[in-house]
């Protein structure tokens, strides 16, 4: 998702990454108790995670994720307006990318002056479910996040290593 | 279900997931201020969307 913040940049696409609650929470990472601890999470998104995108945090009680469906990796785009013109319930920037590559002509075909009225349209995006970087990405949290994952959706696949 | 849960419980989880029922495509989306991270000074999402003709925001955590 930095790569496609940079790529729309040049367009007036701006990109945050809004920081909520622990979805799984460990020994590293538990859950929430004050802000602070919460901006101490938020650092280790930029600074182990690398998101370089300017990072927001919601308040303790997510009041702001909780309106927007709570769900743990949505992406969301507004236009300037602030309407909502893009909801995903799960991030895939190919997804992502592909509805800026839309929106983006939208805002240049509206300064050519051409008549645009919008309409609603559903559609079934597909991602890649990679279960070992998910498992890789559990283990920063610690053993308790790999358990409690494993213990809703069946254990790691075999190439999964928890010590290494 | 607490929104700061401890446990990872996928009953109690999904009890709190409301998708579904979130702003709709097409309607004004509710602002909610928020704080950040650089300097934790307060700022609101409207403020965001505001300054740019489209605005991405990625909701997530650590993990």
């Amino acid at each position: 998702m930095n790569a496609i913040a940079d790529k729309y940049a040049k367009d007036g696409v701006g990109s945050i990454f809004l920081y909520t609650n622990e979805a799984h929470p460990g020994e590293n990472y538990p859950h929430h108790t004050s802000m602070e601890q919460k901006f101490r999470h938020a650092e280790a998104i930029r600074d182990r995670l690398g998101v370089a995108r300017q990072i927001l945090v919601d308040s303790l009680d997510g009041a702001c994720h909780r309106a927007y469906g709570s769900n743990p990796n949505m992406t969301w785009i507004f236009n300037r307006a602030g309407t909502v013109i893009y909801k995903s319930d799960w991030t895939d920037a190919e997804s992502v990318d592909n509805a800026l590559e839309y929106f983006v002509d939208v805002a240049k075909r509206r300064k050519d002056r051409e008549k645009l009225v919008p309409f609603h349209v559903e559609r079934l995006d597909y991602r890649n479910a990679d279960r070992l970087a998910f498992f890789n990405g559990l283990k920063l949290s610690g053993p308790k996040a790999v358990q409690e994952f494993a213990n809703a959706f069946g254990p790691p696949p075999p190439e999964f290593n928890p010590d290494e | 279900m607490e929104y700061n849960y401890e446990k990872f419980i996928v009953p109690d989880v999904e009890q709190m997931l409301n998708f579904e029922n979130s702003p709709a495509t097409g309607s004004t989306a509710p602002d909610f201020p928020l704080w950040k991270l650089e300097d934790q000074s307060e700022t609101s999402l409207k403020a965001w969307w505001s300054k740019y003709t489209y605005m991405v925001v990625e909701f997530g955590s650590f993990t």
